[in-house]
């Protein structure tokens, strides 16, 4: 519990991560379009190291009646989390699991602090 | 079939049957075919082509009841079996028919002759009309010309016979058609040329890995499982166990009960077998976990470990590969679901068993 110093803000640039473990626990830290978030290193499926998977985009479409045309497109580039076990996707900036809205990856408030990253559990 | 006008409980209740079919004999289709339809079908040759000649009616001894008119339907059906609304299909196998031009016409026909000669006939009588799948564009038409009439319910499609999978965007402007006019859709095998020459190659034309994931090891494990059980394997061999792999369970339950009611119909084409097949299954047949099905409701998952039984389920993972279920997967439910004796034998001791192990 409490406060914990993960890194040096300067260890963390835009597009890094790192995984800290923080009282028993495993705890990802992403700085992602100038902003921090810190998830639990455990997927809410089978629990694996989803915080070590790939950040990727996800196919998304569209279906227009009126034309009879399915639209398909590959969108958020970079922003989806992809749990290298089998594959469930998060959004980074929310934590939502896209296969089952309601789950999210649990996650703990960070903030830069006098050039530090710090994680509150 | 001898159907009793005795009391029934159903008589006090309003009950749909959605599923009754016609054998409308080809000549008197013929009368609503145009030339050189009308002629080419009171010829067919698709009718006998190859694996739909089966013995279905056991030699004879199981009666072939049709439903050739309907005062015949409305007496067999609708007071034989207190049904109110028989919701009636005309069952024409039009997948089978290989020129796709005589198919949608033939389409229409039957579609004309249910309502000229069923549906026009009795208040109670509603009817899905059937489409062509050789050409959804038709399709779509036919839903459109039909939908103005009042005693069409919804839209039967053979999909066995299919030439494509039915969830193929090619299918979109039959799907569109009928969700304009509120006609849904039911979808109906078959088990004659259709299953044994249509079906097969609608495989070729999915085009998603997920779509063949999910059905390749279930439907290649339950041909091997009635195989195996219509011709005796286990009889003959008793001390052989069966593991089926990379399935899960989900698949067996349906198998269990289908198996038995079969045997029960057509014992004479399983011969060897001294027991119920369902007794085959839960004394030499096992399953592996893996791939754990993800019921919303655990508890479903639950009720179906109980009816295959904790004594058949083995414990998998798969790894490496990428589907593969962390062990925790299944024994969380064992923790919270079964007690310690239990537990121990889904994680070892049936595996001990199954294959005779030395540990
Ligand atoms: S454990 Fe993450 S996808 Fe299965």
């Amino acid at each position: 519990m409490g406060e914990h110093v993960v890194a040096a803000a300067s260890e963390l640039q835009e597009g890094d991560r790192l995984v800290a473990e923080l009282a028993g626990r495993e705890v990802a830290v992403f700085r992602f379009d100038g902003e921090l978030y810190a998830y639990l290193n455990w997927c809410a499926h089978q629990g694996g190291p989803v915080c070590e998977g790939a950040l990727t985009g996800t196919y998304e479409a569209t279906y227009d009646r009126e034309a009879n045309e399915v639209s398909l497109s590959w969108n958020r580039e970079g922003e989806v989390l992809m749990c290298p076990w089998h594959g469930w996707e998060y959004d980074l900036p929310s934590g939502e699991c896209l296969s089952q809205r309601s789950t999210r990856l649990p996650s703990y408030p960070v903030e830069e602090r006098n050039g530090d990253v710090v994680v509150t559990l | 079939m001898s159907t009793q006008t005795n009391r029934s409980p159903l008589t006090e209740n309003t009950v749909v049957d959605v599923d009754v079919h016609l054998r409308i004999p080809l000549d008197d289709l013929a009368e609503y075919c145009d030339e050189p339809y009308r002629s080419t079908i009171k010829h067919p040759t698709y009718t006998a082509v190859n694996r739909s000649g089966w013995d279905r009616y056991m030699g004879g001894n199981i009666q072939k009841e049709s439903l050739p008119d309907a005062d015949t339907l409305y007496e067999k059906v609708c007071d034989g079996f207190d049904i109110d609304y028989p919701l009636i299909n005309a069952f024409p196998v039009l997948a089978s028919v290989p020129e796709d031009d005589r198919a949608v016409h033939m389409m229409r026909a039957y579609n004309d002759y249910l309502l000229d000669n069923y549906l026009d006939e009795y208040d109670e009588f509603r009817g899905l009309l059937s489409v062509a799948t050789q050409d959804p564009e038709a399709a779509a038409e036919e839903i459109e010309r039909m939908s103005s009439e009042e005693k069409i319910e919804g839209v039967y499609v053979l999909n066995s016979g299919a030439h494509l999978p039915l969830g193929h965007p090619d299918f979109d402007v039959m799907y569109r058609a009928a969700a304009d006019h509120d006609l849904h859709i039911a979808f109906h095998a078959s088990a004659g040329a259709p299953f044994a020459r249509d079906f097969p190659i609608q495989d070729n034309a999915i085009n998603r890995f997920m779509t063949t994931h999910v059905l390749a090891h279930p439907w290649a494990h339950m041909l091997t499982m009635t195989s195996l059980l219509v011709n005796g394997t286990p009889e003959k061999f008793p001390d052989l166990n069966f593991t089926f792999l990379e399935a899960g369970l989900s698949w067996v339950p349906y198998m269990l009960f289908r198996l038995n009611k079969e045997y029960g119909m057509r014992r004479r084409e399983a011969p060897l077998l001294e027991k119920s097949p369902e007794e085959y299954i839960r004394e030499q047949f096992y399953f592996a976990s893996q791939p754990m099905g993800e019921p919303n409701d655990p508890q479903h998952l639950k009720d179906i470990i109980d009816i295959v039984g904790t004594d058949s389920l083995l414990l998998a993972t798969d790894y490496p590969h990428w589907d593969f279920d962390h062990p925790d997967a299944l024994d969380r439910h064992l923790r919270q679901f079964y007690p310690e004796e239990t537990r121990e034998g889904v994680l070892a001791d049936n595996a001990v068993e199954a294959f005779d192990l030395s540990l």
